[in-house]
């Protein structure tokens, strides 16, 4: 009975720790937006690709010229003046051996992923409670854990894999701030291209040769480039985005333009149909 | 990173303030600026002819108007010949003093490129439309670096890309018999007419709550940088023509505004100034291109040039930088490695309009 | 040397010199021309804003008064081709006449350049050596072969009045070829004005072949129409007598190409809209509208009015030859082939725009005055010089004569 206390007092305050951390970024992301509407003095922060996975600060990088700017409608960075602001080099990535060192960075995931450092020390430290986890898995059916439901919402109606997949195929079992590949060893989380690989290998052979996603910087073949990786532009966790099932989520347009001189507005096919 | 060339003029008569400041501290380039050119005894000869002419100039607008250089600058591009014809001192001069008028005007550095060709470079764009959500974000970035006019009365604003809202369109039983043709009744019923895989006119002034919207995709088009270019072929005073590495551009200070090129052009892909252009001075872009995103006059044509000023320094065109889905892609159709090469090599690719024989180099591609 | 300043101070005098009527006929015009001058400035400093003209449609108005008046230049060879290749009694007297309509015709679409452009200050862009001109430009080939036909106007128009006013014999060894150069550049400057059109792929409401053809037809409706009343109200205010035989060779003429213009309109509507393709949309319309947008259908439906009921009138023997009532059906071809050739040609070439837009096109008040202006100046100049003709032709200005003083 004391041990089931214990369990559940540890249980609660991981996930309470947990949760303050993931409202942190909730909330960082909100002011995010608010500065971007009102145009403050304070720097602005706009999201990149897809809300909540990156923010870049605006700063001015030389008189008159900012290194990025933000819509003031949707928060959205709308220009790089630098597009390699807080880039590291990516790491090994299998064939891109012959690009010059250097010339391939990204925007570090984990950074961003606030309670990811928490994952391998609050919870799965490998110490605490009996097990710690409770009960490694012994297989990999998928099951129902409240916790970590109430940290990642996604996870509760996870769409990736259509139900054919669950936590424990894309992460480490053991070490829980890793990725996990097909032998079993980690793959860190700024280096999702290897994961998503395993099962998209034709997206990362297009990603690798720069036709599939986005890289930013000089477009020379043997350029300096920051890659944006798997996960800056989709929630892998919401792939398929409900009913859409186009792989991005959904997001604001920035404005239209603005209609022709004596236009009342753009609507005259749709309430005038062609005559044929 | 290596600094550009400050330009120079050789002369030494003319210190010019701003042109040491903008071009060095230009995160832009990246690529070493070309080296500035020789200059023989004869051409510094003719160089100071020409300043001191242009000094004269400046004098005669001094002692008619204000006091400004802007005056000067402006009496001096008056009698500046078309881009192409000018001599490299030429260049140089019209750079410094546009500099110099640009960072007047905007109080901030300006840097005005000069930059050609690179040798070994012909752009090429592919854009998969299967990717494409409609955001709108190349439009807005497109103007947050290539200076176009903003203001609010009507043809003030001014944008490079539309993003055309294509239907994907719904048939149903109950509109049998809606079908064409409805007129003479040789053939009813059988047909639920529906605008599928169709652009309604006006619908890229779409502006739902979220995009992409369930019933419709989305066709964002610009200048196609034609290798045939109908807008070239047009133009009476050759102020508009191709660039050596692909880009059709517009010598804005040669162009007399007669609209024929934007009657030839049939992507839409031109505007007219129709008044002097609204450029805040906080949203100014001072990374210039002389032949690229340099403020415009009233009167010019101006259109999309594959943002020569970040592309001749090897930096991508800013609709590709900025597009959140990564549908845009941008590079050196005669390296295949490129982006550009391995679309070509790989997707299914297709030009707009290709009856027109009008070669774009601008791909559309899906995956 | 001294006989040339003669003759033109002989001329200004006999010009500058008139009636009541004269003078508040030329303060009148003189009134639009000021207002004319005013709007240019406002064009110049504010820009094209202060017009409708828009990047969708950014040819209007004053495009549309250019093509016309191509045609008007165009039409004065109705005159000269009967008077010197069929040796036209009654057209030989007056032949000089239409050339100077010619002339102003000219100057007038000159000044409608002036005012289409975005950067008028710009156009010596245009001329070597100071500027580029380009071969490949069909507005270059316009703007050349509207300058030679201009020059030849002057050199052939001016010669033939210089040597009636000295009585000197015409020298046929260079006259006479001249004039045929100058009859066949009639052809040529409304048929590159056609192409100055027809060539663009992207507008395809203009891009077919009947085009060319079709400005002929209409411009030799519409010249010898306006010649016809200039002919009409000269016979009115001055002692010039204009053949009954020329009204009528020019009548005919007027007919015929009327009807090629009407059948040329005709043949175009069917094709166009049997098929109904995306390609027809603009004339779609111009005809009916389209989505709900409809602002040219009146123009278009008045024109066709006009045109067909003076090609009725024009038919009618008792119209054609009461002259009372063949100037209202000259007035009604004018009307109606300046509509269609005008804002039913031009402006529904933009609509809808390459990718699919429709928009309207708003000609501003700006842009009525300063089409009114030239229009103004048009007859200002063309009061000039036809009453310094006339004055030549009648004798009443001669060398070593007494400068009479016209009516």
């Amino acid at each position: 009975m004391k041990k089931i206390a214990i369990f559940t007092v540890a249980l609660a305050l991981c996930g309470g720790a947990l949760y303050t951390a993931f409202a942190l970024e909730k909330a960082q992301e909100e002011t995010a937006l608010a500065q971007a509407a009102q145009e403050a003095k304070e720097p602005q922060v706009c999201f990149e690709s897809r809300k909540g996975s990156s923010e870049v600060t605006q700063r001015e990088i030389q008189p008159g010229l900012p290194n990025v700017k933000c819509s003031p409608t949707t928060g959205a960075a709308l220009w790089y003046g630098d597009p390699f602001d807080g880039t590291v080099p990516m790491g090994k990535m299998p064939g891109l051996e012959q690009l010059p060192e250097g010339h391939a960075v990204v925007r570090p995931r984990s950074e961003k992923l606030a309670i990811l450092p928490m994952c391998g020390t609050a919870c799965h430290n490998g110490v605490g409670p009996t097990a710690n986890p409770p009960n490694l898995p012994k297989d990999k059916r998928p099951t129902a854990i409240p916790v970590m439901e109430s940290l990642v919402p996604d996870v509760k109606d996870l769409q990736h894999g259509r139900g054919r997949i669950w936590c424990l195929d894309c992460h480490h079992t053991t070490k829980r701030d890793k990725l996990v590949d097909h032998f079993g060893d980690p793959i860190s989380f700024d280096q999702p291209q290897l994961l998503c690989g395993k099962c998209h290998g034709d997206k990362l052979r297009d990603w690798r040769d720069g036709i599939h996603g986005k890289r930013i910087g000089e477009f020379a073949s043997d350029g300096k480039k920051r890659w944006f990786t798997c996960t800056e532009c989709h929630n892998p966790h919401n792939v398929q985005d409900g009913e859409r099932n186009r792989g991005f989520i959904q997001l604001q347009p920035e404005p239209p333009p603005q209609l022709p001189n004596g236009m009342k507005d753009a609507r005259h096919e749709l309430v005038h149909p062609v005559a044929h | 990173m290596t600094p550009a060339q400050p330009p120079s003029i050789d002369s030494g008569q003319t210190e010019s303030p701003s042109a040491a400041t903008p071009a060095s501290a230009n995160p832009a380039t990246y690529a070493p600026a070309p080296a500035a050119p020789q200059t023989s005894r004869r051409s510094f000869l003719k160089a100071g002819g020409m300043l001191s002419l242009s000094s004269l100039m400046g004098t005669a607008a001094l002692m008619t108007q204000s006091d400004d250089a802007h005056a000067a600058a402006e009496w001096a591009e008056h009698f500046q010949k078309n881009y192409r014809l000018m001599t490299d001192q030429e260049k140089l001069e019209a750079r410094v003093r546009l500099e110099r008028r640009y960072s007047a005007e905007y109080g901030k550095p300006v840097s005005v490129d000069i930059t050609g060709p690179q040798p070994g470079v012909l752009m090429g764009y592919a854009l998969n439309i299967r990717k494409c959500i409609g955001c709108r974000r190349c439009v807005h970035a497109c103007v947050a670096e290539n200076n176009q006019s903003r203001g609010t009365r009507p043809g003030e604003k001014i944008e490079w890309i539309q993003v055309l809202r294509m239907e994907r369109g719904k048939f149903e039983a109950e509109k049998m018999d809606h079908g064409y043709p409805e007129g003479l009744g040789i053939q009813v019923g059988g047909n639920a007419y529906t605008p599928a895989g169709q652009v309604l006119e006006g619908q890229f002034h779409y502006n739902p709550e979220a995009v992409p919207e369930k019933d419709a995709t989305y066709m964002p088009i610009a200048c196609m940088q034609c290798e045939k270019p109908p807008c070239v072929k047009v133009c009476p005073v050759r102020t508009t023509y191709r660039e050596g590495d692909g880009p059709v551009v517009i010598d804005y200070n040669w162009c007399i505004g007669c609209r024929m090129c934007m009657g030839a052009c049939p992507y839409w892909a031109r505007r007219i100034n129709v008044t002097t252009p609204v450029l805040p001075k906080a949203e100014m872009n001072p990374v210039t291109h002389y032949l690229g995103n340099r403020p415009r006059m009233r009167g010019v044509v101006e259109k999309c040039h594959w943002c020569l000023q970040r592309t001749r320094h090897g930096r991508y065109p800013a609709c590709v930088e900025v597009c959140p889905v990564g549908a845009r892609k941008f590079g050196n159709l005669l390296d295949p490695e490129s982006e550009v090469s391995k679309v070509l090599e790989r997707k299914n690719v297709f030009r707009l309009k290709a009856d027109l024989n009008t070669f774009p180099k601008f791909f559309y591609f899906y995956d | 040397m001294r006989k040339l300043i003669r003759f033109a101070t002989d001329y200004a005098n006999y010009v500058l010199k008139g009636g009541k009527q004269f003078y508040a006929w030329m303060a009148t015009l003189a009134v639009f021309i000021v207002a004319m001058l005013y709007v240019f400035y406002l064009q110049n400093t504010e820009g094209l804003i202060v017009t409708g003209m828009t990047s969708q449609i950014h040819e209007g108005l004053y495009f549309a008064n250019l093509v016309f008046l191509v045609g008007v230049a165009a039409g004065a060879v109705t005159i000269v081709f009967p008077a010197y290749v069929y040796h036209h009694e009654g057209m030989h007297k007056v032949s000089v006449l239409g050339e100077m309509l010619a002339i102003t015709a000219v100057i007038m679409v000159m000044m409608f350049v002036f005012a289409h452009m975005g950067r008028p200050d710009r156009l010596w862009h245009m001329i070597p050596p100071w500027g580029i001109y380009s071969l490949s430009s069909m507005l270059g080939w316009d703007v050349l072969v509207l300058t030679g036909y201009l020059i030849l106007n002057i050199i052939c128009g001016f010669y033939y009045l210089w040597c009636k006013y000295t009585g000197n014999p015409i020298n046929k060894r260079w006259f006479i070829p001249l004039v045929f150069v100058a009859i066949a550049w009639a052809l040529s400057i409304h048929t590159v004005t056609a192409f100055l059109i027809a060539t663009m792929p992207a507008r395809p409401m203009w891009h077919h072949t009947v085009m060319p053809i079709r400005f002929i037809a209409t411009a030799f409706a519409a010249g010898p129409a306006l010649i016809i009343l200039i002919f009409l109200i000269i016979r009115k205010t001055t002692k010039f007598w204009i053949d009954d035989s020329a009204i009528q060779l020019l009548s005919t003429i007027v007919t015929w190409c009327l009807g090629i213009a009407i059948f040329l309109t005709l043949s175009e509507v069917v094709i166009e809209l049997y098929a109904r393709t995306e390609h027809a949309n603009g004339l779609y319309y111009l005809m009916f509208g389209l989505h709900g947008l409809t602002r040219l259908v009146p123009w278009f439906w008045s024109a066709v009015v006009l045109m067909v009921g003076a090609f009725i009138l024009f038919l009618t023997p008792a119209v054609r030859n009461n002259m009372k009532l063949l100037s209202i059906a000259c007035a009604m071809a004018f009307t109606g082939i300046w509509i269609e050739k005008g804002m039913g040609l031009i402006v529904p070439g933009f609509i809808p725009s390459p990718i699919g837009e429709v928009t309207e096109y708003y000609p501003s008040f700006v842009e009525w005055l300063m089409t009114l202006g030239i229009w103004a100046f048009g007859f200002f100049v063309l009061t000039i010089l036809l009453k310094g003709a006339i004055g030549i032709l009648l004798g009443d200005i001669k060398f070593g004569g007494q400068t009479a003083v016209a009516k």
